[in-house]
Protein backbone atom coordinates (compact mmCIF):
# COMPACT_ATOMS: atom_id res chain seq x y z
CA UNK A 1 0.00 0.00 0.00
CA UNK A 2 1.26 3.47 -0.86
CA UNK A 3 1.89 5.99 1.88
CA UNK A 4 -1.26 7.89 2.77
CA UNK A 5 0.19 11.29 3.65
CA UNK A 6 1.05 12.21 0.02
CA UNK A 7 -2.43 11.09 -1.10
CA UNK A 8 -4.07 13.38 1.45
CA UNK A 9 -1.74 16.24 0.52
CA UNK A 10 -2.56 15.71 -3.16
CA UNK A 11 -6.32 15.72 -2.52
CA UNK A 12 -6.08 18.77 -0.30
CA UNK A 13 -4.35 20.70 -3.09
CA UNK A 14 -7.36 20.40 -5.41
CA UNK A 15 -9.21 23.72 -5.57
CA UNK A 16 -12.32 23.73 -3.40
CA UNK A 17 -11.25 20.91 -1.09
CA UNK A 18 -11.66 22.18 2.47
CA UNK A 19 -10.17 19.10 4.08
CA UNK A 20 -9.09 15.64 2.91
CA UNK A 21 -8.92 12.68 5.23
CA UNK A 22 -8.20 8.98 5.26
CA UNK A 23 -10.46 7.26 7.77
CA UNK A 24 -10.73 3.73 9.13
CA UNK A 25 -13.70 2.12 7.40
CA UNK A 26 -14.94 0.20 10.43
CA UNK A 27 -13.92 2.39 13.36
CA UNK A 28 -14.37 5.83 11.78
CA UNK A 29 -11.09 7.10 13.22
CA UNK A 30 -8.84 9.46 11.29
CA UNK A 31 -5.74 7.79 9.88
CA UNK A 32 -4.36 10.78 7.99
CA UNK A 33 -5.69 14.28 7.52
CA UNK A 34 -4.90 17.60 5.93
CA UNK A 35 -5.37 20.90 7.71
CA UNK A 36 -8.77 22.57 7.40
CA UNK A 37 -8.74 25.37 4.84
CA UNK A 38 -10.10 28.65 6.14
CA UNK A 39 -10.60 27.49 9.71
CA UNK A 40 -10.28 30.45 12.07
CA UNK A 41 -8.73 30.06 15.51
CA UNK A 42 -11.44 29.07 17.96
CA UNK A 43 -13.62 27.43 15.30
CA UNK A 44 -14.84 23.93 16.06
CA UNK A 45 -12.72 21.40 14.20
CA UNK A 46 -15.04 19.52 11.82
CA UNK A 47 -12.67 16.64 11.09
CA UNK A 48 -13.30 14.11 13.86
CA UNK A 49 -17.13 14.12 13.74
CA UNK A 50 -17.16 14.31 9.94
CA UNK A 51 -14.77 11.38 9.65
CA UNK A 52 -16.69 9.20 12.10
CA UNK A 53 -20.12 9.96 10.69
CA UNK A 54 -19.10 9.84 7.02
CA UNK A 55 -17.46 6.43 7.50
CA UNK A 56 -20.55 5.24 9.38
CA UNK A 57 -22.83 6.55 6.64
CA UNK A 58 -20.71 4.83 4.03
CA UNK A 59 -21.24 1.46 5.76
CA UNK A 60 -24.98 2.08 5.48
CA UNK A 61 -24.63 3.04 1.83
CA UNK A 62 -22.82 -0.26 1.21
CA UNK A 63 -25.77 -2.09 2.76
CA UNK A 64 -28.31 -0.07 0.80
CA UNK A 65 -26.44 -0.69 -2.42
CA UNK A 66 -26.25 -4.38 -1.64
CA UNK A 67 -29.95 -4.51 -0.76
CA UNK A 68 -30.74 -2.86 -4.09
CA UNK A 69 -28.54 -5.47 -5.80
CA UNK A 70 -26.25 -2.77 -7.17
CA UNK A 71 -23.01 -4.22 -5.87
CA UNK A 72 -20.28 -2.24 -4.12
CA UNK A 73 -20.78 1.52 -4.18
CA UNK A 74 -18.05 3.32 -6.11
CA UNK A 75 -18.55 6.84 -4.85
CA UNK A 76 -20.73 8.70 -2.37
CA UNK A 77 -21.57 12.40 -2.66
CA UNK A 78 -23.60 14.19 -0.02
CA UNK A 79 -24.79 17.54 -1.25
CA UNK A 80 -25.58 20.10 1.44
CA UNK A 81 -26.46 23.78 1.54
CA UNK A 82 -22.89 25.01 1.79
CA UNK A 83 -20.88 22.24 0.20
CA UNK A 84 -20.40 18.54 -0.29
CA UNK A 85 -18.97 15.53 1.46
CA UNK A 86 -17.34 12.97 -0.83
CA UNK A 87 -16.56 9.45 0.32
CA UNK A 88 -14.78 6.68 -1.56
CA UNK A 89 -13.99 3.29 -0.06
CA UNK A 90 -10.76 1.37 -0.54
CA UNK A 91 -10.80 -1.89 1.45
CA UNK A 92 -10.11 -1.04 5.10
CA UNK A 93 -10.09 2.71 4.64
CA UNK A 94 -12.32 5.41 3.21
CA UNK A 95 -11.24 8.69 1.65
CA UNK A 96 -13.35 11.58 2.88
CA UNK A 97 -13.30 15.16 1.62
CA UNK A 98 -15.30 18.23 2.49
CA UNK A 99 -15.69 20.31 -0.64
CA UNK A 100 -17.04 23.80 -1.32
CA UNK A 101 -20.01 24.35 -3.65
CA UNK A 102 -17.88 26.10 -6.27
CA UNK A 103 -15.24 23.37 -6.47
CA UNK A 104 -14.51 21.40 -9.60
CA UNK A 105 -16.45 18.35 -8.43
CA UNK A 106 -15.35 16.24 -11.38
CA UNK A 107 -11.70 16.84 -10.59
CA UNK A 108 -12.15 16.03 -6.90
CA UNK A 109 -14.07 12.88 -7.78
CA UNK A 110 -11.39 11.78 -10.24
CA UNK A 111 -8.57 12.34 -7.74
CA UNK A 112 -10.44 10.41 -5.07
CA UNK A 113 -11.27 7.53 -7.38
CA UNK A 114 -7.61 7.32 -8.43
CA UNK A 115 -6.51 7.34 -4.80
CA UNK A 116 -8.97 4.57 -3.98
CA UNK A 117 -7.81 2.52 -6.96
CA UNK A 118 -4.18 2.84 -5.84
CA UNK A 119 -5.12 1.58 -2.38
CA UNK A 120 -7.46 -1.26 -3.29
CA UNK B 1 -34.45 -1.48 23.23
CA UNK B 2 -35.40 -0.48 26.78
CA UNK B 3 -35.11 3.05 28.14
CA UNK B 4 -32.48 3.71 30.78
CA UNK B 5 -33.31 3.11 34.42
CA UNK B 6 -31.66 5.70 36.62
CA UNK B 7 -30.90 6.30 40.27
CA UNK B 8 -30.64 10.04 39.58
CA UNK B 9 -33.28 11.45 37.26
CA UNK B 10 -31.14 14.18 35.71
CA UNK B 11 -28.98 11.63 33.83
CA UNK B 12 -31.98 10.03 32.11
CA UNK B 13 -32.10 12.43 29.13
CA UNK B 14 -28.39 12.39 28.32
CA UNK B 15 -28.21 8.60 28.73
CA UNK B 16 -31.19 8.08 26.41
CA UNK B 17 -29.64 10.32 23.75
CA UNK B 18 -26.27 8.58 24.04
CA UNK B 19 -27.91 5.16 23.72
CA UNK B 20 -29.93 6.19 20.67
CA UNK B 21 -27.35 8.33 18.86
CA UNK B 22 -24.38 6.02 19.37
CA UNK B 23 -26.53 2.91 18.83
CA UNK B 24 -25.27 1.29 22.00
CA UNK B 25 -26.56 -2.13 22.99
CA UNK B 26 -26.03 -1.61 26.70
CA UNK B 27 -24.34 0.81 29.03
CA UNK B 28 -23.83 1.77 32.65
CA UNK B 29 -23.03 5.16 34.15
CA UNK B 30 -21.46 4.95 37.56
CA UNK B 31 -19.41 6.80 40.13
CA UNK B 32 -15.75 5.78 40.33
CA UNK B 33 -16.63 4.19 43.68
CA UNK B 34 -18.71 1.61 41.80
CA UNK B 35 -22.11 3.04 42.64
CA UNK B 36 -24.43 2.85 39.62
CA UNK B 37 -26.16 6.03 38.46
CA UNK B 38 -28.02 4.71 35.43
CA UNK B 39 -28.10 1.81 33.02
CA UNK B 40 -29.73 0.53 29.87
CA UNK B 41 -29.74 -2.83 28.16
CA UNK B 42 -29.63 -4.91 31.34
CA UNK B 43 -32.52 -6.64 33.04
CA UNK B 44 -30.48 -8.33 35.72
CA UNK B 45 -29.13 -6.46 38.76
CA UNK B 46 -26.34 -9.02 39.18
CA UNK B 47 -24.96 -8.15 35.72
CA UNK B 48 -24.92 -4.46 36.55
CA UNK B 49 -23.29 -5.21 39.90
CA UNK B 50 -20.50 -7.17 38.18
CA UNK B 51 -20.00 -4.45 35.57
CA UNK B 52 -19.83 -1.70 38.18
CA UNK B 53 -17.30 -3.61 40.25
CA UNK B 54 -15.18 -4.48 37.20
CA UNK B 55 -15.38 -0.99 35.67
CA UNK B 56 -14.39 0.60 38.94
CA UNK B 57 -11.43 -1.76 39.25
CA UNK B 58 -10.40 -1.39 35.59
CA UNK B 59 -10.57 2.40 35.90
CA UNK B 60 -8.33 2.36 38.96
CA UNK B 61 -5.86 0.02 37.22
CA UNK B 62 -5.89 2.01 33.96
CA UNK B 63 -5.22 5.24 35.79
CA UNK B 64 -2.25 3.79 37.56
CA UNK B 65 -1.02 2.10 34.39
CA UNK B 66 -1.27 5.42 32.58
CA UNK B 67 0.66 7.16 35.31
CA UNK B 68 3.39 4.53 35.19
CA UNK B 69 3.66 4.42 31.40
CA UNK B 70 2.74 7.87 30.25
CA UNK B 71 2.99 10.08 33.31
CA UNK B 72 -0.76 10.72 33.25
CA UNK B 73 -3.83 8.55 33.82
CA UNK B 74 -5.56 6.72 30.97
CA UNK B 75 -9.14 7.94 30.88
CA UNK B 76 -10.55 6.11 27.88
CA UNK B 77 -10.42 2.48 26.87
CA UNK B 78 -11.70 0.56 23.89
CA UNK B 79 -11.71 -3.17 23.38
CA UNK B 80 -12.80 -4.56 20.03
CA UNK B 81 -14.07 -8.10 20.26
CA UNK B 82 -15.05 -10.31 17.36
CA UNK B 83 -18.71 -9.34 17.49
CA UNK B 84 -19.04 -6.66 20.13
CA UNK B 85 -16.90 -3.82 21.37
CA UNK B 86 -16.54 -2.18 24.76
CA UNK B 87 -15.99 1.52 25.28
CA UNK B 88 -15.07 2.80 28.71
CA UNK B 89 -14.45 6.43 29.57
CA UNK B 90 -14.49 9.05 32.25
CA UNK B 91 -16.97 11.90 32.25
CA UNK B 92 -16.91 14.84 34.59
CA UNK B 93 -19.58 17.27 35.64
CA UNK B 94 -18.34 20.07 37.80
CA UNK B 95 -16.13 18.51 40.43
CA UNK B 96 -17.96 15.20 40.18
CA UNK B 97 -16.46 12.39 38.18
CA UNK B 98 -18.37 9.57 36.49
CA UNK B 99 -17.41 6.45 34.60
CA UNK B 100 -19.28 5.13 31.63
CA UNK B 101 -19.05 1.73 30.04
CA UNK B 102 -20.95 0.92 26.86
CA UNK B 103 -21.23 -2.01 24.48
CA UNK B 104 -21.81 -1.73 20.75
CA UNK B 105 -21.59 -3.90 17.66
CA UNK B 106 -21.22 -3.38 13.92
CA UNK B 107 -24.29 -1.16 13.89
CA UNK B 108 -22.06 1.53 15.35
CA UNK B 109 -18.35 2.34 15.38
CA UNK B 110 -15.75 3.50 17.85
CA UNK B 111 -15.57 6.88 16.12
CA UNK B 112 -19.32 7.38 16.33
CA UNK B 113 -19.40 6.36 20.00
CA UNK B 114 -16.59 8.81 20.77
CA UNK B 115 -18.44 11.65 19.05
CA UNK B 116 -21.67 11.10 20.93
CA UNK B 117 -19.89 10.43 24.20
CA UNK B 118 -18.33 13.90 23.90
CA UNK B 119 -21.86 15.33 23.54
CA UNK B 120 -23.03 13.25 26.48
CA UNK B 121 -20.22 14.64 28.58
CA UNK B 122 -21.23 18.21 27.68
CA UNK B 123 -24.84 17.40 28.60
CA UNK B 124 -23.76 16.05 31.98
CA UNK B 125 -21.73 19.16 32.60
CA UNK B 126 -24.73 21.34 31.74
CA UNK B 127 -27.38 19.42 33.66
CA UNK B 128 -25.43 18.37 36.71
CA UNK B 129 -27.17 19.65 39.84
CA UNK B 130 -25.03 22.09 41.75
CA UNK B 131 -25.48 20.38 45.09
CA UNK B 132 -23.13 17.48 45.71
CA UNK B 133 -24.90 14.15 45.55
CA UNK B 134 -24.67 12.51 48.94
CA UNK B 135 -22.39 9.51 48.98
CA UNK B 136 -20.97 10.05 45.51
CA UNK B 137 -17.44 9.71 46.78
CA UNK B 138 -16.04 6.50 48.20
CA UNK B 139 -17.30 5.90 51.74
CA UNK B 140 -15.43 2.67 52.31
CA UNK B 141 -18.67 0.72 52.17
CA UNK B 142 -18.28 -0.46 48.59
CA UNK B 143 -20.77 -3.31 48.80
CA UNK B 144 -23.38 -1.21 50.59
CA UNK B 145 -23.11 1.59 48.03
CA UNK B 146 -23.37 -0.85 45.17
CA UNK B 147 -26.43 -2.55 46.63
CA UNK B 148 -28.18 0.75 47.33
CA UNK B 149 -27.65 1.92 43.75
CA UNK B 150 -28.89 -1.41 42.37
CA UNK B 151 -32.00 -1.10 44.55
CA UNK B 152 -32.59 2.28 42.96
CA UNK B 153 -32.24 0.85 39.44
CA UNK B 154 -34.01 -2.49 39.76
CA UNK B 155 -36.00 -2.23 43.00
CA UNK B 156 -35.15 -3.88 46.32
CA UNK B 157 -34.18 -7.57 46.36
CA UNK B 158 -37.32 -9.71 46.43
CA UNK B 159 -39.23 -7.18 44.34
CA UNK B 160 -36.91 -7.39 41.27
Amino acid sequence: MKALAPVVANLARVAGVVVAMVVGATDGLIVETSTVMGMAPGDADPRKPTAALAAYLYTKVIRASDAARLGTPAFMRLEAERGHIFVVGARDIVFVTIVTTDANLGRVRLEMMNAAKDHS
Amino acid sequence: MSDPTVAEQWVSGPLTRLKDDARLISGVLLYPSGRAVGQFGFSNAADVMSICALTSAINASARELGRQLDGKPFYEMHHAGAQRQVFMARASAGAQEFLFVGVFDRESSFGVVEIYFAEFQKALEKLHPQKVVAGAGPSGDFEGELNRSLDALFGPIGKR
